[in-house]
């Protein structure tokens, strides 16, 4: 099976990559925006405690990287922003208008964390400890805040709020009961004009009234085709909606847009939940903030433990030797602790969570197509997965080859609706480079402890960084690729979120190299203005 | 006029403000850097060092204004955002990869000043300098597209056609005063920064960059009295627009009138008038700290009445010229369009008054931030 050609093959691919560069930019920038203020933190409370000057002189060293991070984080989230809106500007309506709040909330966050970051940075001098440890725990909860509100809207991506998966672990696949279906409060006036028998033998299923309404399972399919028809201005008279409109109500709404219609429906249900709340109560939540958090604090830890040992390899003074060996024990235990903690805990819970909202993603995940080398079928631990995925060795993984190619869409076969399959590859790659690196970062920390530290050693932590920002990197892409061909899970597919006006390959590779250039720019510069006067000093 | 658009006017003037004055500096501070490295003139290179922390902080100021400015339009009116996504790619493509190439600018020139060779510090200068003009070149068309939509094809779907878009009677004026503006008020933002130096300790460098940077000021004021009309009379192509500025003084050009913004207009005339006046008592005077300040004050406050007075002489309309080219819209773009390029058309679910009480409310703690901010790198240690 072609696997790269299955992925390509859904639309916009080049669009698509070019959102993967400019998103992973930025997403490497976060990682120490959310990581550093905790590893600050942490210095000063041991030097608040042990008054030893070097945890006072690391934070500092923290707070400077801090500053200079965030301002590139700053520009590059301009540059994500503003990608968005023009690549994606469907999906960027449809956010503004029905989630908007964390975005609208996340200004208010960003402000903290700038003026919080740059007192810490400009001020450090001017205050004492304990003034610094609060800066640097508001400056925590400023970006903090700021990934939790952003992440919200990530999740409702993955599984908005209220979707039912297609998927029994017992039974197997729901599609002939038309799941995946998304909940909908239909406001009464429109309820008034619709065949709801009609809709019913299509595989609606009412609730019951709520907030002024009817509250409704509707398939997926169906929503996703109205979502299609209301971005391509179609009008209820051609829409597929005048089939289950009654015949004597036909007349007077033919002429309005799908799109408003469906936006009264889509407001009705927002509001129903909460505007504020409707993108927190998404089922993946909870696991998601929490694996992006894990997996920012254990690239710093790799990071700081990486940067340090680096120094300590160029090092002559003793003095030095000393401080960059506390460097490394304190990068190496947050980064041992929270990799474990990631495999073991959060990751376990955005697993079960995706196991029970996005069954296909899961099926491309474990790899259960016979058309592909699949390793938990060849490693025989099958049965230990959907134990992991659904607490009962009864349960079954999810089969990917019964995934019906059509299942998200009314006009056939033309949209290939199930998840790239190189998912599979991706995941395992990912899950045993996290094994390796966890494995390596528990004997690096007992030879750390022993004070066993090699030449060899410190080149190779060196690397430890750059597998952590290669396994943060492959989790991302499980996520957003694997959701695919879905924009919004189970509501907008990827050529409806998709521009009318794309530009050609040619301005797409410019862009894509100016953004590298300026990436690798950024590092260099870090390298010769921070890098090379340490080396200096040693 | 409905509530979210003074949240936005008042968060996209601080930005036009701050991004104006940051025009400027990205221009002045890479040529007094070349002068000190010329003459090798450490104070010279100092001063210059002292003005690029401030470009930094006002960068700042600009970059987190300009962000809630966006979120707040996607907010507010995700359906205009969603019809500039679909059409904009150019105008906006160019103005986004000069923000990215405009900040690393910013890291190489600020720290290389002292650690990179001379013709690297001087490229990323030239660099920081160029991307200073491609951003508004990028905005300023979109801005333009705004008065009068040139190049805007319909055939199944909009898109627009760039070299029509540049060819948009509204476009040179606009861009170019902008330039201009920024400069004098740059110029003029150096000049009192440099009076107030000389105050304190007088010294040849700070007499020289106060002189120059004035002289600088008089030639863009002049170069203002004439874009200033020009753009006035490009504006014909716009004639709600030019009515609701210009009809109280009896040069209606008759049709579409919707808001009187004369009186913002007799503001800004006014404001310009303080500057002329304040700039020729400078001119032919000694140095004055107050009468520099005026003249940047009255500068940077024309900026602002000048970008009200063009974002609330179209109002309600996104677009000023809707009303005229409605017709020649096919449907059902006529109503897409119709809807998503009226001010009064807010997103339902952002209209809640709890929403824009506490919005009211994180403004001015971001206000008071910026001012701590401002306190704290500006004035404190300079």
């Amino acid at each position: 099976m072609d696997l790269i050609g299955q992925w390509l093959g859904y639309p916009a691919p080049l669009d698509r990559i070019l959102s993967i560069i400019g998103i992973e930019l930025h997403w490497i920038i976060l990682q120490y925006v959310l990581g550093l203020p905790l590893f600050i933190i942490l210095s000063l409370l041991l030097y608040a405690r042990r008054r030893d000057e070097k945890w006072n002189e690391m934070a500092r060293t923290m707070t400077k990287a801090l500053g200079i991070i965030f301002a590139v984080g700053a520009a590059s989230g301009t540059l994500s922003e503003f990608g968005l809106v023009l690549i994606w500007p469907n999906l960027l309506e449809a956010a503004g208008r029905y989630i908007f709040f964390p975005l609208y909330a996340e200004i208010f966050a960003f402000l903290i964390e700038i003026t919080f970051i740059y007192f810490l940075v400009f001020g450090w001098k001017k205050i004492g400890v304990r003034g610094r440890l609060i800066l640097a725990f508001l400056a925590l909860i400023g970006a903090w805040l700021s990934g939790a509100l952003i992440m919200s809207v990530n999740s409702y991506m993955v599984a908005p709020t209220g979707i039912q998966a297609s998927y029994d672990p017992m039974s197997g696949w729901k599609y002939d009961k038309g799941y995946p279906k998304v909940l909908l409060v239909v406001p009464k006036e429109i309820v008034s004009v619709l065949d709801v028998n009609k809709l019913l033998s299509l595989g609606m299923e009412v609730l019951g009234e709520r907030n002024e309404g009817v509250a409704v399972l509707l398939p997926s399919k169906i929503v996703s085709k109205l979502a299609s028809e209301s971005w391509s201005n179609v009008r209820v008279g051609d829409s597929v909606l005048s089939l289950v409109i009654k015949e004597e109500a036909l007349g007077s709404v033919k002429d309005l847009l799908v799109k408003d219609i469906v936006d009264k429906i889509l407001t009705n249900t927002v509001k129903s939940v909460g505007y504020t709340m409707v993108t927190f109560l998404s089922p993946v939540y909870a696991g998601s903030i929490l694996h992006a958090l894990g997996a920012a604090i254990t690239v710093t830890g790799f990071t700081i433990f990486g940067g340090y040992s680096l120094l300590l390899l160029r090092s002559r003074s003793d003095k030095k030797k000393v401080y960059y060996v506390s460097g490394m024990k304190l990068g190496i235990f947050l980064g041992l602790i929270f990799i474990a903690v990631q495999g073991l805990v959060f990751g376990h819970i955005i697993g079960t969570e995706i196991a029970s909202y996005n069954p296909e993603k899961l099926a491309a995940m474990e790899g259960t197509s016979k058309g592909i080398f699949s390793f938990s079928r060849s490693l025989g631990i099958e049965r230990i997965m959907s134990f992991i995925a659904y607490g009962s060795f009864e349960a079954k993984l999810p089969d990917y080859d019964s995934i019906p190619q059509d299942y998200c869409t009314l006009a056939g076969a033309a949209l290939d609706c199930r998840p790239p399959l190189m998912l599979h590859y991706l995941y395992y790659f990912k899950t045993g480079l996290s094994v390796l690196l966890g494995l390596y970062a528990l004997i690096s920390a007992i030879l750390v402890m022993r004070g066993s530290l090699s030449p060899a050693l410190l080149k190779i932590n060196i690397l430890t960084p750059i597998v952590a920002h290669i396994i943060s990197f492959l989790g991302w892409a499980v996520r957003e690729m694997g959701r695919k061909p879905w924009s919004i899970y189970g509501i907008m597919t990827v050529d409806v979120a998709h521009t009318a006006n794309p530009g050609d390959p040619l301005s797409y590779g410019l862009i894509a190299l100016i953004v590298i250039s300026v990436a690798l720019a950024l590092i260099l510069a870090v390298w010769k203005l921070l890098y090379v006067p340490s080396v200096r000093e040693v | 006029m409905i509530p979210q658009v003074y949240f936005i006017a008042l968060v996209f003037g601080i930005h036009i403000v701050a991004v104006n004055l940051g025009i400027a500096l990205s221009t002045i501070i890479p040529l007094l850097k070349r002068k000190a490295d010329l003459t090798r003139n450490e104070r010279l290179d100092g001063i210059a060092k002292g003005i690029f922390r401030i470009y930094a902080a006002i960068y700042g100021i600009a970059g987190v204004m300009g962000t809630a400015f966006t979120v707040f339009l996607l907010s507010f009116y995700p359906e205009f955002i969603g019809i500039a996504g679909n059409i904009t790619l150019l105008p906006f493509g160019i103005a986004i990869l000069s923000i990215l190439v405009h900040f690393l600018a910013i890291v190489l020139y600020y720290y290389g000043w002292d650690s990179f060779p001379r013709w690297a510090h001087l490229s990323s200068g030239i660099l920081l300098a160029i991307t200073a003009y491609t951003i508004p070149l990028g905005f300023r068309l979109v801005f333009a597209f705004l008065n009068t939509p040139a190049g805007l094809k319909i055939d199944g779907k909009p898109y627009i056609d760039a070299f029509e878009a540049l060819a948009n009677p509204t476009f040179a004026p606009l861009y170019l005063k902008s330039i201009f503006g920024a400069i004098t008020f740059g110029s003029l933002f150096i000049s009192a920064l440099s009076a107030y130096r000389i105050a304190r300790e007088r010294s040849e460098e700070s007499s020289q960059i106060y002189s120059t940077s004035l002289r600088i000021a008089v030639i863009g004021t002049f170069i203002m009295l004439i874009l200033g009309p020009w753009y006035s009379m490009s504006l014909i192509s716009t004639p709600m627009k030019f009515n609701n500025i210009f009809r109280s003084f009896g040069w209606g050009l008759g049709g579409v009138e919707t808001v009187d913004m004369s009186w913002l207009f007799l503001i800004k005339i006014i404001l310009i008038a303080v500057q002329i006046y304040a700039i020729l008592r400078l001119m032919f005077g000694n140095v004055n700290f107050k009468l520099s300040a005026l003249a940047t004050t009255s500068a940077a406050f024309t900026i602002l009445t000048g970008e009200y007075l063009n974002m609330f002489s179209q109002y309600p309309y996104f677009l000023a010229n809707l009303p005229i080219v409605a017709d020649k819209i096919p449907e059902p773009w006529r109503t897409v369009l119709g809807r998503a390029l009226y001010l009064e058309n807010v997103s339902p679910l952002a209209n809640d008054p709890t929403l824009l009480s506490i919005t009211a409310l994180g403004i001015a703690i971001l206000l008071a931030a910026i001012g701590y901010f401002i306190y704290e790198t500006l004035i404190k240690e300079e």
